[in-house]
This record gives C-alpha cells, sequence and structure tokens, in this order.
C-alpha cells in the first residue's frame, strides 16, 4: 500500500518538503516497524478494494496521525517574542489571521457535502460511498487543526494590537463557499493548501523571530498533510471511474490561466463575490513590506497533484489547458 | 473559410447549445455571464462558464480548423462581449492560416 508519512515541523520543515514536491514522503508500507507508523492512505481505492479495509480501519489511521501530529496554539504563541517583531511580520500575521477565518466553513461545506454524496452512491457503488465517507469524517480532524492555525494568528494579532477583526468581518469570513462536484471541491481544496504552504513556507524563510519562524513552519507543515490528505481523496474518486479527470484539470486552469487564482489579490481583476470569501482574493499587500509569491513553485506543485490525482503528467500552464480542453471535447 | 456570418450563428448557437438557455434568451437579453449562471440550470459556478467557453471553441476547432482561446473575463461581461471577443479571435486565427 502506498503511504505518506507523517512529518511535523520538529522533524522536517515544510520548506524540505516543498523542495520535494510536497509528497516526498510518499513509501510503500513493507518491513517491521511501518505497520506502526500513522500514514496518509494515499491509494485508497486500492485499499477499499483490493485490501478490504473498512471505514473503521481507516477512520483509527486518520485518529493515529492526527494525534501523532498535534500541538498547543498557546504554547507557540507563548514562544513568539512579540517585541522582536518587524512591521513585515506583523502584517503576516494580520493576513494569516484573516485568512484562516475562511477554513472552518470550508471544512464544515466538506463535512455535509461528502455526507451527502455517500448517500447518493449507497447501493449504487459502495466504494465511492466509503471514500466520500472517510473524507467527511476526516473533515473533523481538518477543522481541528485549522482551528489552532485560526486562533494562534488571530491571538498573535490581537497581543501585537494589530486592527482588529470586527465581529461582521468574522461572520463575512465564515461564509460558505456554495457546493460543486465533489472532485472539483477536493482538487480546489487541495491547490488551496499548496498556496497556503507555499506561502507560510516562504514567510518562515524571512522572519527572524524563531518562536514566530516555528508557527509558520508548523502551519505550512499542517497545510501540506491537508494538501496531501485532499489529492489521496481526490485520486480515489478519479480511479473509481465515477468522477472524471477533466473536472480536476478545470480547477488547475482556473488557477492556472492568465490572470487566474493563483495571482490572489495581485492579479488584474479579483471578482467581487457575495456569496463567500476566497482567502487568497483578500490579502493585503503593503507597500514595502514582504509578501510571497513563488508562483512558479506554486505551479510546479499543482502539476504534481495533478499528476496523482490523474495519473497525467503536464509541466505547464499550457499544458494543463491543452490536457483540459481535449478532455472537455466538443 | 467560413464568413464572419457563418462563425456568429455558429458560435451563438454552440454556445446556447453548452450552457442550456435558448439563444434568443441569451442573446435577446444580453446576459452578463453573472446571470448566465443564475439563469441556466446547468451552471453551478465559473468553471462551468469556462467549460461551456472550451466547448466551444473545441467545436470551432473540429469544424473550422480553428484554434481560439478565451482570456479570464469578469463575471459582469455581457454576452455580446463575449461573442465580440471570440469572433476577434477567430478572425486573427483565419488570418494567420490563410
Amino acid at each position: 500500500m502506498t503511504t505518506v508519512s507523517p512529518r511535523v515541523a520538529r522533524e522536517s520543515s515544510a520548506e524540505a518538503i516543498l523542495e520535494q514536491g510536497g509528497s516526498s514522503h510518499v513509501e510503500h508500507e513493507a518491513g517491521a516497524g511501518a505497520a506502526n507508523r500513522p500514514v496518509i492512505v494515499a491509494d485508497l481505492y486500492q485499499a477499499i478494494t483490493r485490501e478490504s479495509r473498512s471505514l473503521v480501519d481507516l477512520t483509527w489511521e486518520q485518529q493515529r496521525l492526527h494525534e501523532s501530529r498535534r500541538w498547543s496554539a498557546m504554547e507557540l504563541v507563548g514562544a513568539v517574542d512579540i517585541q522582536r517583531l518587524s512591521e513585515s511580520d506583523r502584517n503576516l500575521v494580520w493576513n494569516a489571521g484573516r485568512a484562516e477565518l475562511t477554513t472552518k466553513p470550508g471544512a464544515d461545506r466538506l463535512e455535509r457535502l461528502a455526507d451527502a454524496e455517500c448517500r447518493k452512491w449507497q447501493g449504487r457503488n459502495d466504494v465511492v460511498a466509503s471514500i466520500l465517507q472517510a473524507c467527511g469524517t476526516w473533515s473533523r480532524y481538518w477543522n481541528e487543526e485549522e482551528a489552532h492555525h485560526e486562533t494562534s494568528f488571530n491571538r498573535l494579532s490581537q497581543l501585537l494590537g494589530l486592527e482588529p477583526i470586527s465581529d461582521a468581518t468574522f461572520i463575512e469570513y465564515r461564509k460558505v463557499f456554495p457546493d460543486d462536484d465533489m472532485l472539483r471541491t477536493l482538487t480546489l481544496l487541495s491547490i488551496s493548501e499548496i498556496v497556503a504552504a507555499v506561502n507560510y513556507g516562504h514567510c518562515a524563510r524571512v522572519i527572524q523571530d524563531p518562536g514566530l519562524k516555528a508557527l509558520f513552519k508548523q502551519v505550512g507543515a499542517d497545510e501540506i498533510q491537508h494538501m496531501n490528505y485532499f489529492i489521496a481523496f481526490a485520486k480515489a474518486l478519479v480511479d473509481s471511474g465515477e468522477y472524471k479527470a477533466k473536472e480536476a484539470f478545470a480547477v488547475a486552469h482556473l488557477f492556472l490561466r492568465e490572470g487566474g487564482e493563483v495571482h490572489g489579490s495581485k492579479r488584474g481583476h479579483v471578482e467581487s463575490r457575495g456569496t463567500h470569501v476566497n482567502w487568497w482574493d483578500q490579502v493585503e499587500h503593503r507597500e514595502g513590506l514582504y509578501s510571497p509569491d513563488a508562483i512558479e513553485k506554486k505551479e510546479s506543485l499543482i502539476f504534481n497533484a495533478l499528476k496523482r490525482i490523474t495519473g497525467m503528467t503536464v509541466s505547464s500552464a499550457q499544458e494543463v489547458e491543452d490536457t483540459w480542453m481535449d478532455l472537455v471535447g466538443c | 473559410m467560413p464568413d464572419i456570418h457563418e462563425m456568429e450563428t455558429y458560435i451563438r448557437r454552440k454556445f446556447a447549445e453548452h450552457v442550456g438557455l435558448p439563444e434568443s434568451d441569451l442573446f435577446g437579453e444580453d446576459l452578463t455571464l453573472a446571470a448566465l449562471i443564475t439563469r441556466s440550470e446547468r451552471m453551478t459556478n465559473s468553471v462551468d462558464l469556462m467549460e461551456a467557453f472550451a466547448r466551444t471553441s473545441n467545436g470551432l476547432r473540429k469544424d473550422f480548423g480553428l484554434r481560439v482561446r478565451l482570456p479570464a473575463l469578469s463575471l459582469d461581461t455581457p454576452i455580446s462581449r463575449v461573442l465580440e471577443v471570440f469572433l476577434q479571435e477567430a478572425q486573427s486565427q483565419q488570418g494567420r492560416a490563410a
């Protein structure tokens, strides 16, 4: 079985993992000891069909991995020397806190959507129903981990005396993204985690205070773990034959096309939406202060994600568009 | 090579077909892309819209040998403008092929 072993920032930095494509810890479970290490089940379709793993088995693995990676927001926030932070650091904290507010509605929606979709497939394709239930169940860990990110950054913002987040903004950022095809949803979430992980990794490089650096590294490592989960669920749906690879490519194209979402709030036109808040649209850049880009890194990780989800290799935004156009047909 | 009117008729027909709305509604009211998504039962969001453009473009390639790519368009763009961009792109492709 192909698996992704757990890592936390203390063991392996988000940057190091990103340098290796985000999936450097994909390994084949073999030999003594491997069975005891909690993993992300990367080949979920095979685990359910050939290895007959049940939802109880899969959920236990999720629980083990979650427990092995837990960390304390109070401890990491307490380790930041708030007197030492630069103006740039302060801006990074403030933006991160606002962005993380949008993850709770994302996780709540994933839970609801995955469960609804699971019930739709029950009796028609029970393997797909199990994949979706595994995904919806995992959303509880995702939600809990994102709570660490949101509360850590927003608490730090408060301690630093930065512009407060009003209750109105808080509520606005909790708006739920409208429902969509499940494969599109999972691909979008994979890409959102890629963009976030690269941003956090780059922020960690420029931050000087060891406490804040550790927090950004930890959050970046969490986002990579989430990306790996989303990719695993998306791949399983494609492997089932019930979901079309074109949907994954469509979302990638949405991000990678000229003026696409990967450029976040720096792109020429940001759609004004009343329905929900995309965190990458709302990052505020201030003159003279550091803000991460690393577009090439994000692009290469998106190509890698597409390969893992669909098995199809692409190496440029143009190839993503061409492949998507071919898959769409007339 | 098709003339401009033939191409316009083709694009209107194909696009209406892929969006799932009558041509008369789509172009008669000059709907914006946002309104089109709301009105069409087949559309959930801008990814569906992108796909409708892509399928129209693939049709142009298959039936006329033209490779047309549309830029990202904001959701307040009226459909008449989309048609205009499609035709401009198709004509420039024709020019290159001639």
